[in-house]
């Protein structure tokens, strides 16, 4: 029976607002004792016994990322693989996939085949709406039943009111929030077929002039969410609006979280490290939905936040190929890969004096949990060993050479911050080879 | 004014300019003495007889490539590329792009393979041609690229004016019609503004991109008041392929408002010009009789000078591409 002593490490547990150096011994898939006076003698009567000198290391709870597109590029191991070495040990993965995630036995065949007991856990949102079409609403409760956690249409918004009232109204009956991809699909020219040239690129304003590129208008966010909170206020459903982007959005949501309404809300790195000027040379890895917005857009984000009208911080990872995105910006793809800087980029916050830790850790673990309605992860003693172990100023690089996924709109950012080990149910889905030489024989 | 007429500096028009780049894929960001020198090289080709010998650019490879219909792009870009005495290869690749299979990138290289000294390409999408520009190894003209440039035009636009009138700094000139969708207005903002003339842009605001202002310009929804004491009023088309239906509410409203006519062009100084980068919808954007009057129109000037701009440009390619 094997015991693994942490020593020496930061442990940030955000559930319990504790942050202090301790020693952390897990055995199988449980946290057995947190202490700051180590009593080795105790493990030392048998070999078994694994030490990792943990000085200047910090432990905290593993990354939930709430929001991973399965695109065509990845099949869901490999992208579960790659989120346990980026420090996730649970994921929502989105049901506009190949095929929809829109019936109950889709669902359950999903957590079937993502089942294993040494990767990142995957969460399941079910389609809203039939084949995602935004008409008909699709078997929520039985899904829900199948564990589908919460509904959404994915990349597209539930566009049409009366459809939005009865999923919201429906999916207050099995507890579940119904998350939108906040955008008036009329407004961006999404709504056009796709051979027409009207369809909105990127967001409108000066850049988008120069660049001759077709304006998404910021408003065609906040308009939606105007419209569902509405909804929202009529039905009491709990409302989540993924990846906010624009100023007039956050002001929205702070309002309507102030007047008592069950709204959450997340964002994703790019809405608050950059802005729309890194589209000037028309380079496709900055083409994401909702796109990148204006400098006061982002920093409103940031506000967000910092006064937590913002609740998580999702990768949105969406990764594609080579080939879709080696085109011209109007014909190339929409989207970028997450998962392996979410951590990285959170931390970065932190790094800028944005929040401190706690509240990062926070906006990656017991945030999203909270809001997808699941046990808060938490490292207490006899509590399950996930989490991850990471050294906090290690400067680093992004390079896109040096990731699995593509294209990252991050390519060159100096970042500080390196995973070293993701542990899931007590056992190490991920190690480097950094912290295999903290061990002490 | 008067000192602006003529050059205030020494120019070599009997030899080929040198620009900072060996391609041509926009106006935005080019200094304002390659423009003058790009002009006044092509003002010495306007000059010659076209029976002079200007060929000295052979064994040169042009790839015209179009990726949208064109006439006279295509047409003066090839004659002007044959009096320098290179080989021209048309390649019309309409709808080629959308199809399954072959991707522009993978078209480009084939086509690079083949180891041209030029691309001229004219794509549908913005950006596209700086898009080539990165991945292959000869020059590259963006003949056109969707909303974003149409550097050539903007050039041979300038040449009129400057042969017409004189001297560029300091003119009144009003861009009125459908600027949202326009390459050739964009082109000819940055140009005209590099140059240091007045630019303001005449559009229904529903035509106007935003933040238009940002590019130095001066904007009006009013044509009256945009082309008041204009020296010069280019017209554009409207671009109803590049639009949704949502624009504009019918032709003979925008000619209304926006369709340039007799009562309006008095606004303008009284020997302002009218010029038209083509094809133009008469009654539509301009009335038919101001068209055709060639006391004031220099539709069928802008032509001309595009042969000798082209020229210049695909002379200066070479010219730098060698240099650096």
């Amino acid at each position: 029976m094997t015991h693994t002593i942490f020593k020496s490490i930061k442990l940030i547990n955000p559930a319990t607002n504790f942050n202090q150096k301790v020693n952390v011994v897990i055995h199988n898939e449980t946290i057995t004792n947190i202490s700051k006076d180590l009593h080795l003698e105790k493990f030392n009567k048998n070999n078994q016994t694994i030490i990792y000198d943990c000085e200047g290391l910090t432990m905290s709870p593993g990354i939930f990322d709430m929001r991973v597109n399965i695109g065509k590029t990845e099949n869901l191991k490999f992208t579960q693989i790659t989120a346990a070495e980026s420090g996730i040990t649970s994921m929502a993965i989105l049901p506009n996939q190949t095929p929809k995630l829109n019936n109950p036995s889709i669902i359950d065949h999903i957590k079937r085949q993502s089942e294993d007991i040494n990767l990142p856990k995957v969460i399941v949102y079910g389609a809203a709406t039939k084949d995602l079409n935004g008409l008909e609403i699709s078997e929520i409760g039985l899904m829900s039943e199948m564990g589908a956690i919460g509904f959404t249409n994915g990349n597209k918004s539930i566009k049409n009111s009366l459809v939005m009232r009865r999923l919201m109204s429906y999916a207050t009956m099995i507890n579940r929030p119904i998350i939108q991809h906040a955008e008036d699909e009329d407004l961006s020219g999404l709504n056009q077929a796709s051979t027409t040239s009207i369809r909105g690129e990127m967001n409108e304003g000066e850049i988008s002039t120069r660049l001759g590129l077709i304006g998404i208008p910021a408003c065609a966010e906040v308009i939606m969410i105007e419209r569902d909170i509405r909804l929202a206020k009529l039905t009491g459903a709990h409302y989540h609006v993924a990846h906010v982007s624009t100023r007039d959005a956050v002001n929205v949501i702070r309002e309507a979280k102030r007047s008592g309404l069950y709204i959450t809300c997340d964002t994703a790195p790019p809405y608050f490290s950059l802005n729309e000027s890194k589209l000037l040379t028309y380079n496709t890895a900055f083409k994401l939905s909702p796109p990148l917005r204006s400098e006061d857009d982002r920093l409103a984000i940031i506000e967000g936040i910092q006064d937590g009208t913002i609740d998580a911080i999702a990768s949105d990872h969406r990764a594609r190929s080579k080939d879709t995105k080696a085109q011209p910006f109007s014909a190339a793809s929409v989207g970028a890969s997450g998962i392996e800087t979410l951590f990285s980029l959170t931390l970065d916050l932190v790094h800028k004096k944005i929040i401190d830790i706690n509240k990062a850790i926070s906006f990656l673990t017991i945030n999203p949990a909270k809001i997808l309605g699941i046990n808060s992860p938490s490292l207490e003693e006899e509590k399950l060993a996930d989490f991850i172990v990471f050294n906090e100023n290690e400067p680093n690089t992004i390079k896109q050479e040096n990731l699995k996924t593509g294209p990252t709109p991050f390519d060159g950012k100096k970042i500080y911050g390196k995973i070293l080990a993701t542990y899931i149910n007590g056992q190490a889905a991920f190690m480097n080879q950094i912290f295999k030489n903290k061990i002490i024989k | 004014m008067n000192k602006l007429l003529k050059n205030n500096y020494e120019v070599n028009k009997s030899s080929p300019v040198k620009l900072l780049s060996h391609h041509l894929l926009a106006i935005e960001g080019m200094q304002k003495s390659e423009i003058q020198k790009l002009l006044d090289r092509a003002d010495y080709f306007a000059n010659l007889d076209k029976h002079t010998d200007t060929k000295n650019l052979s064994g040169y490879v042009v790839l015209n490539v179009f990726f949208e219909n064109s006439t006279r792009t295509r047409v003066s870009f090839e004659l002007a590329a044959r009096r320098l005495g290179a080989e021209v290869i048309n390649i019309s690749l309409i709808n080629s792009s959308i199809k399954k299979g072959e991707s522009l990138l993978d078209t480009a290289s084939t086509l690079n393979a083949m180891k041209p000294d030029l691309l001229i390409v004219r794509h549908p999408h913005s950006g596209a041609p700086i898009l080539f520009a990165e991945y292959l190894s000869c020059s590259i003209i963006n003949a056109g690229d969707g909303r974003h440039e149409h550097p050539t035009q903007a050039l041979l636009d300038a040449l009129t004016i400057k042969r017409r009138i004189g001297y560029l700094e300091g003119l009144k000139i009003s861009i009125c019609g459908d600027i949202a969708n326009s390459r050739v207005a964009r082109s000819n903002i940055h140009l005209l503004t590099t140059m240091g003339a007045k630019v303001r842009c005449v559009a229904p605001s529903t035509l106007m991109p935003s933040n238009l202002e940002k590019l130095g310009v001066k904007c009006f929804n009013d044509m009256k008041e945009g082309i008041k004491d204009a020296d010069v009023v280019m017209l554009l088309r409207l671009q109803n392929e590049r639009m949704s239906g949502t624009e504009n509410p019918s032709e003979r409203e925008y000619f209304n408002f926006f369709g340039l006519d007799e009562t309006k062009l008095s606004m303008a100084s009284p020997n302002a010009v009218i010029m038209h980068p083509g094809p133009m919808n008469r009654g539509v954007e301009i009335a038919s009789a101001l068209a055709d009057d060639t006391n004031r129109s220099l539709i069928k000037t802008q032509v001309e000078m595009g042969v000798a701009v082209r020229m210049s440009i695909i002379e200066a390619l070479n010219h730098s591409k060698n240099k650096t």
